[in-house]
């Protein structure tokens, strides 16, 4: 049976500089599909985008700012990049050289796909 | 690949009476599971009821919930077995101020001090707590500190005359600098601080599996504002809100100059500490 999901993941992961994008539960941080290359520790991923992404969601809600659509994470070796809808989140992990300005559009469109 | 919280929780059940419900549990809540967190660590409490890490625990997953009496009374727990737990000092120190008990947490933040020594996040959070303490005579406190602890002053040159407000949060979700007002004049600086509690720490350590290096920044996007946030030392984070309308570039270029001044203000704190 094909997973619901994997346009958006493929429409992701086609970006040069990606390594693994993934589709995951927002509540309990589980993968619900991915595309991971060999060796990526996807739950590890998973946990921290899907972990941060709630945390900025709820600050953001405390702020009274409305809805958050995309997150970027930055660290010197790599980004992290996610995008939700409803109770999924889509996660992308990336090497420092990604176009972030073309992947934070995808995941954004992508993210739409989700619901 | 098996996930972390599938292990723990499968070494427990092959062990019940063992301490693996003190990781599992800590697992569960830096995953966000609190009511679960709760439950793995209120059932290893009925077998370990003399464990001091245990009503540690159950003490941060309550503040995390915000149920800051019961954290309370599990940090209080934790003295009792532990009279030196830094950790159940600065739990203590960080929800008393939360509820505006100044002086209380003072006396929890002092004791920290004295215990664990030069901890920059706890000298800054003294400085403040200090200034809305009434029963500290003025004189008591360093005027520079004074000064700077004012929230605003640290980040104006920073953030000039922008749509744009910043925050020095510690590794506790204690905000040291800066203010969150909202339109009807309130101030959220404080609730935001205790949503993003613990991020620096979580991030890097999950980064550290991934060898991706050190945090440099993480932005979110959201209907009202771009959000950026760049680690300040010592677990604690800077955090920039901007309008939407201003570049993604000037806000990362606004929230560095922001990193730096409050690295430097912390700096200057305890260096002033210390003397």
């Amino acid at each position: 049976m094909s997973s619901p999901y994997v346009a958006p993941l493929a429409a992701v992961s086609r970006h040069r500089g990606i390594i693994g994008a993934m589709v995951v539960d927002a509540q309990d941080d589980i993968i619900v599909d991915a595309t991971v290359r060999h060796g990526i520790k996807a739950s590890t991923v998973a946990a921290l985008g899907a972990s941060i992404y709630r945390k900025a969601r709820q600050s953001a809600g405390a702020a009274g700012l409305g809805d958050t659509a995309f997150l970027r994470m930055e660290a010197e070796h790599g980004h992290i990049f996610a995008a939700g809808r409803g109770g999924l989140v889509l996660i992308a992990l990336a090497e420092s050289s990604v176009n972030v300005g073309i992947v934070r559009l995808e995941m954004i469109r992508a993210a739409e796909g989700l619901a | 690949m098996i996930d972390e919280v599938s292990q723990l929780s499968q070494e427990l059940a092959r062990e019940p009476g063992s301490l693996v419900f003190l990781r599992l549990g800590e697992a569960l809540r830096r995953r966000g599971q609190l009511d679960v967190a709760l439950r793995v660590s209120l059932r290893g409490l009925e077998r370990h009821a003399d464990n001091s890490d245990a009503h540690d625990l159950i003490a941060r997953i309550y503040a995390d919930l915000g149920e800051f009496d019961r954290a309370l009374q599990s940090w209080d727990a934790v003295l009792r077995l532990a009279p030196r737990h830094l950790g159940a000092r600065k739990g203590k120190g960080f929800v008393l101020f939360k509820q505006g008990r100044w002086s209380d947490a003072e006396s929890e933040l002092l004791a920290v001090a004295e215990q664990g020594g030069g901890d920059p996040s706890i000298s800054a959070a003294l400085a403040v707590v200090r200034q809305h303490a009434s029963e500290v005579p003025l004189g008591d406190v360093n005027p520079q500190v004074q000064q700077d602890a004012v929230p605003r002053p640290l980040f104006a040159d920073a953030l000039g005359e922008g749509e744009m407000t910043a925050l020095l949060i510690d590794s506790e979700g204690l905000v040291m600098a800066g203010t969150y007002p909202t339109v009807g004049g309130g101030d959220v600086s404080q609730v935001i601080g205790a949503e993003l509690r613990g991020v620096s720490d979580e991030v890097q350590r999950a980064l550290r599996h991934l060898a991706l290096g050190s945090w440099t920044c993480i932005s979110f996007e959201t209907d009202a504002a771009t959000v950026a946030m760049a680690p300040a030392g010592d677990g604690g984070l800077v955090l920039l809100a901007a309008d939407t309308a201003l570049p993604q570039g000037l806000v990362r270029r606004v929230l560095e100059l922001c990193a730096v001044e409050a690295r430097t203000w912390l700096e200057r704190t305890v260096s002033r500490a210390g003397t």
